[in-house]
Parts: C-alpha cells; sequence; structure tokens
C-alpha cells in the first residue's frame, strides 16, 4: 500500500506525464500585473484617445442622423440612382427598390438606415487605409513580411478578445464599433491589392520603363488598372466582412440591425432573426452588385490593357 | 455450510442493493458565464464526484439556452444558479409539464437588483443615493453617442429586466429629465462600461445585479426609489405590457436551483443535497472578491471554499459524505 502510494506520487510529478507548467502563483501574477497595466493605461490615456476620435463618432451620429431624418422616399431615390449610376442597369436597380420596400413594410426601415451609414463609413475607412497598405506591401519584401503576420492575428483573433478592452479605453457604441468591424474587415482588401500587384507581369512593367514612366506613373497607370480585377475581389471581400461583423459590433452597443437579431435570438423569435438576418444580406448583396457591376464597367472602359 | 453459503448470499445481495443505491450515473452541470455561478456549478460538482461517486461533467451555459435545452431536451441536468424570473413563461411550462423541477434557493437573500451609481459619487453628494439626486444631476451621466442627452444604462436586449426598465423609466419620468435608454449590447459591455467609469472615476447611472464579481470589486450604491410594491412590480412592470407603470424598486429576485426532473427520480441522493445547498449573499460577495483578486478559476474557486468553510457545506450532505469530501480535499 504504502509503495503503491509513493509510485503513484512519482507519477504525479514525473516531468514527462505533466507538462512543466508555471507556477500558478506566478501566472496569477503575472496575468494581473498586465491588467493593471492595462487598467493604469486606460485611465491616463482613456480620454485622450476619446478625443482623438471625437470627429469619427461626430460624423458618424452626422451620417446617421441624415439618413434616419431624411424622407424615406429620397433616400430609396439616392439609393437607386446610385445603383443605376454604378451599374447602368435596369435589372439591378430594379432589385434594389424592391429589397428596401420589403425592408421597409416589414418595420425595419430605422435598424437599416442605420447599419447602412455604418457600414458605408467602415467600408470607406477600409480602403482608404487598405489600399494604400496593400500598396506599400507590394513595393516591399520588408513590410509584407510584417503586415502579413499582423493581418493573420486581426482575422483570427476572437472579436471579443479586443471589444471588450476596447470598451474599456473607449466607452460603447458606434466608435469602437466602428474599430472593430474595421479590424475584421480591412485584411482582404490589403491582401488582394498587394496580390494583385506583385502579379503584374515583370515584362508589362520593363516596357513602361522603356517608354520613360516613372515610379508614380508606372503604379496609377500600369499597377493599379492591371491589378484591378484583384482589388475588386478584396472591395467585395471586405465588404461582406463589414456586414458579417455587424450583430459582434451590436454586443458593443451599436445599434443596427444586429440588435434586434441578438434580441429575438435570446427571445426565440427565430422570424424576426430571419427578417433581420435578410435585411443584412439585401444590404450585401446590393453594395456587392453594386460595386462589381461598377467594376466591370470601369475595365471595359479601360480597354485591352489585359487579354480579355 | 449451507446456512454459510446462504448468508454470503444474502450479505452479497445486500452490498449489491447498497452500491446499486449509492453509484451515481452521469449528472452535467450547467457553468453559466458569471462568477457566482460558476463557482456553484464547480461545488456542486465536486461534492457530487468526490462525495456520490458521480460521473460529473460541466457545460458552459446561458439563462436562456439553457433553460430552453432543459426544457425541450432534458440536458443539461442541473443549472445551479438560475434566475428565474428571465425565464418565467417557459418555466412554468417546464414545471407543470414536470420536466423541470425546482430544489431550493441558491442564493437565499434572493438576487439582488436595481439601478446604481458609484460611490465616490455619493461620497461627494449623499443625495445622489436617491432618484431625485439623480435626476436632478442628469447632466453629469454623459451619453456615449449624443452631448444633448444623459445616459441610463439598461439591460442588453432581450434580457427579461429590459422590459422592467423600460417601464421605470417611464415611470420616473427619466426620459423628461433628458435620460436615453442606453444598450450596451451584452452583458460584457455592460461591466466594461462601468469598469470604465469607475477606474476613471467617472459618473454612471444604470441598471446592474448582485451578487457579482463586478459589483464585488467596484463599490457601487443602490438608487433608492422611495417605494418597493411588490404586487405592482409583478403584475405589470416585468410583463411586456404594463398601462400604468408606477415606480417600484427591484425587490429581491427568486434566485433558485433548477434540475430537470428525471435528475430527481434518478439520483434522489444528489437532489436531497443541491434542495439544502444555498448560499447568502454576504458568504457569496466574500467568495467572489477572492476570486476576483485571485482570477481564480471555477475550480480553484471551489477548492477554496470548501476548504475555508467548512462548516457551511457540511450542513449540506449527510456525514458519511461529508467525511468522504473532506478525504478528496486533503488529497488536492
Amino acid at each position: 500500500m504504502a509503495l503503491k502510494d509513493i509510485r503513484l506520487d512519482m507519477v504525479d510529478s514525473f516531468w514527462l506525464t505533466k507538462f512543466p507548467s508555471m507556477e500558478r502563483a506566478d501566472l496569477v501574477a503575472l496575468r494581473k500585473a498586465m491588467d493593471g497595466g492595462f487598467r493604469e493605461f486606460s485611465r491616463s490615456y482613456g480620454d485622450a484617445i476619446e478625443g482623438f476620435f471625437d470627429p469619427l463618432l461626430y460624423f458618424l451620429v452626422w451620417f446617421e442622423k441624415l439618413l434616419l431624418n431624411a424622407p424615406w422616399i429620397v433616400v430609396l431615390a439616392v439609393l437607386v440612382g446610385l445603383t443605376y449610376a454604378a451599374s447602368r442597369s435596369w435589372k439591378l436597380s430594379g432589385l434594389v427598390l424592391g429589397s428596401f420596400l420589403l425592408i421597409g413594410y416589414f418595420g425595419m426601415w430605422a435598424d437599416t438606415m442605420r447599419t447602412l451609414g455604418i457600414i458605408t463609413v467602415a467600408t470607406f475607412l477600409s480602403l482608404g487605409v487598405g489600399i494604400p497598405v496593400g500598396i506599400t506591401m507590394a513595393r516591399s519584401d520588408r513590410v509584407q513580411s510584417t503586415v502579413t503576420p499582423v493581418l493573420d492575428i486581426m482575422q483570427t483573433m476572437p472579436a471579443f478578445v479586443y471589444l471588450i478592452p476596447v470598451v474599456m479605453l473607449l466607452g460603447i457604441g458606434k466608435v469602437p464599433g466602428i474599430i472593430a468591424v474595421v479590424i475584421y474587415a480591412i485584411p482582404p482588401v490589403i491582401r488582394l491589392t498587394n496580390l494583385g500587384i506583385r502579379m503584374v507581369d515583370r515584362e508589362v512593367l520593363e516596357a513602361a520603363t522603356a517608354f520613360g514612366a516613372n515610379k508614380a506613373q508606372r503604379l496609377w497607370n500600369v499597377q493599379l488598372p492591371l491589378a484591378m480585377p484583384n482589388i475588386m475581389a478584396g472591395i467585395n471581400q471586405t465588404i461582406m466582412m463589414a456586414l458579417a461583423m455587424v450583430v459582434i459590433a451590436s454586443m458593443i452597443g451599436v445599434k443596427g440591425l444586429g440588435q434586434p437579431v441578438l434580441k429575438s435570438i435570446t427571445n426565440q423569435y427565430f422570424t424576426l432573426g430571419l427578417l433581420n438576418g435578410l435585411a443584412i444580406v439585401a444590404i450585401a448583396i446590393m453594395f456587392d452588385r453594386v460595386s462589381q457591376a461598377y467594376a466591370k464597367r470601369s475595365q471595359k472602359y479601360l480597354g485591352g490593357m489585359h487579354g480579355d | 455450510m449451507k446456512r454459510l453459503i446462504s448468508a454470503a448470499v444474502l450479505f452479497a445481495g445486500l452490498v449489491t442493493a447498497g452500491e446499486s443505491q449509492a453509484a451515481c450515473g452521469k449528472v452535467s452541470i450547467s457553468d453559466m458565464n458569471w462568477a457566482s455561478a460558476t463557482l456553484m456549478a464547480n461545488v456542486d460538482a465536486f461534492i457530487l464526484k468526490n462525495g456520490y461517486g458521480c460521473e460529473t461533467e460541466i457545460v458552459p451555459g446561458d439563462t436562456m439556452p439553457t433553460g430552453t435545452s432543459m426544457v425541450e431536451k432534458g440536458e443539461p441536468d442541473i443549472a445551479p444558479e438560475f434566475w428565474i424570473n428571465n425565464f418565467k413563461e417557459a418555466l412554468a411550462k417546464g414545471i407543470a409539464e414536470k420536466r423541470l423541477n425546482i430544489l431550493g434557493d441558491a442564493l437565499s437573500d434572493g438576487g439582488e437588483e436595481g439601478f446604481w451609481v458609484p460611490d465616490y459619487l455619493v461620497a461627494k453628494d449623499p443625495s445622489m443615493a436617491t432618484i431625485e439626486g439623480v435626476i436632478k444631476n442628469a447632466k453629469l451621466f454623459k451619453h456615449p453617442e449624443d452631448p444633448e442627452k444623459s445616459a441610463f444604462m439598461t439591460c442588453p436586449a432581450g434580457w427579461g429586466c429590459q422590459v422592467t426598465n423600460g417601464h421605470l423609466y417611464k415611470a420616473l419620468n427619466l426620459e423628461a429629465a433628458g435620460f436615453d435608454l442606453v444598450d450596451a449590447g451584452s452583458g460584457a459591455a455592460l461591466a466594461g462600461t462601468i469598469a470604465k467609469a469607475y477606474e476613471r472615476k467617472q459618473p454612471w447611472f444604470g441598471y446592474y445585479w448582485a451578487p457579482t464579481a463586478v459589483l464585488g470589486k467596484y463599490k457601487m450604491v443602490k438608487v433608492d426609489f422611495g417605494v418597493t410594491d411588490k404586487e405592482h412590480f409583478d403584475k405589470c412592470l416585468t410583463k411586456e405590457i404594463c398601462e400604468n407603470p408606477k415606480p417600484s424598486m427591484y425587490p429581491p429576485s427568486p434566485v433558485k436551483t433548477l434540475v430537470v426532473q428525471s435528475f430527481v427520480d434518478r439520483e434522489p441522493d444528489g437532489a436531497a443535497y443541491l434542495a439544502k445547498r444555498s448560499y447568502s449573499n454576504a458568504l457569496m460577495n466574500g467568495q467572489l472578491a477572492w476570486v476576483e483578486d485571485n482570477q481564480a478559476d471555477g475550480e480553484t474557486a471551489a477548492v477554496h471554499f470548501l476548504n475555508t468553510h467548512p462548516e457551511i457545506w457540511k450542513a449540506w450532505v449527510p456525514a458519511d459524505i461529508a467525511v468522504k469530501i473532506t478525504e478528496s480535499l486533503t488529497k488536492m
């Protein structure tokens, strides 16, 4: 009996069977020190960082109020008009008109406008930051090798891990919401801009150089137009991922279609959840089709620069 | 010889009978995603496993999904801390259909809900402990998006208390005072707003509940409305439609130990333990403060509780079971 006990004890503390992990007390001390450091940071710099984002907040609030207070006919006319201007397709414009009429009829107009507002701003912010980063990445291997792992983290880190620290830093609402959306949605446009530019034929670039094109001319007139199909695919993915984040963002108080989705699921109103989910899908399809149609038209206009 | 054999047979029969009674099968326990429920789930798991020989499994959960699954699927077996007001109708149905069973009070004092402000505000201006004082100082509570409004932080969408807070918002004329109902979106974000305000000593006014790790760590004062009208609260304020809401503070909320009926039929001994098992709010707050200070996980917290308060849990189990549990604790 005593012998058995001793042997069991040995097995229990043998380093091969039990992973030699950090002492619990040390681990707790480390976690507490890091949490304390973050609290200290948020206490001393939180207000300043909040102030930095104030202009963005004012713009978002202004844009949302504009969409909400404008007569619905005007908003609808602008949406359908933009769709037609971008796609020159009556069929697509009719589809947008129909789906927004249905959204209004099912009582989701206000929430849809809120989501539309935040997604539009998030998309433009993602493109405004993402495309230049993608271009820089394409021009330097060193930048590429540092940015790629960051993008991997942004895409895989569970959103809640950074959502609540952001709440402690910036509070709840639109600004932290849009930061979360941009973090999640920006990687595709960066990756595909980088890829598209890198895939441009060396020989085409050499020819451009031979004709006396400088660096900027090569970028604007050769690389970007040739990379356009890839960049457009990236923009499309970015829009889709931004819309997928709507529900997550509503968990830190972003108003819009995400909130009724959360509410209906906790209350088990499945139809209400489905209706709001479908409204998100309608917005996504509209953004996607319009941007794709626009890209196709603008590439046709560029003519025979690439084979097809 | 014959007698010896029959005695042996009889003895063997007794032993197996005794064993089959004592043997306990698989028991699943829901670990709700807040600190006190996690502690309770781990204490129950430790006692059922080491005291009653059950094969315990802890599964993650939350009020709505766990409650629904218990009614519809009979799984998990035990929800150690269940705030039944948040699940009223489905619960009544589950009990009427003999699928669910309420065994006893998880929190003997009941849960404490209400509108709270941080204690540093009250220290500066004692009138802040009353709703009149909060309304008079409405301008202090800055809205996160609209500079012209004040913020009242309400429950996330879909929680039962969101309905009640909406009625109280009307009854207390908070809208006229400039307050807007702000939905933080999730329990974690609501706690985040408290933490943010507290770290920077900013004003905060909203709904929260105790015992929680948040209120254990950040000292808050419950705002006094002057009246508690339990009847009106139950009949009107908690209902989706309440024509004439009148002010009333939250009465203590019943917090129960909920089990599926099949668990009671299968494991009467375990059920008898759960029926006795109950924590006072003072005890729970102390435990949660320790958990928060040590960032302890559920199991560590449970062992800490069992080691430091044997006088409490020994009253929940028969003496022979208590001996087994003590033995397991000394082996830890």
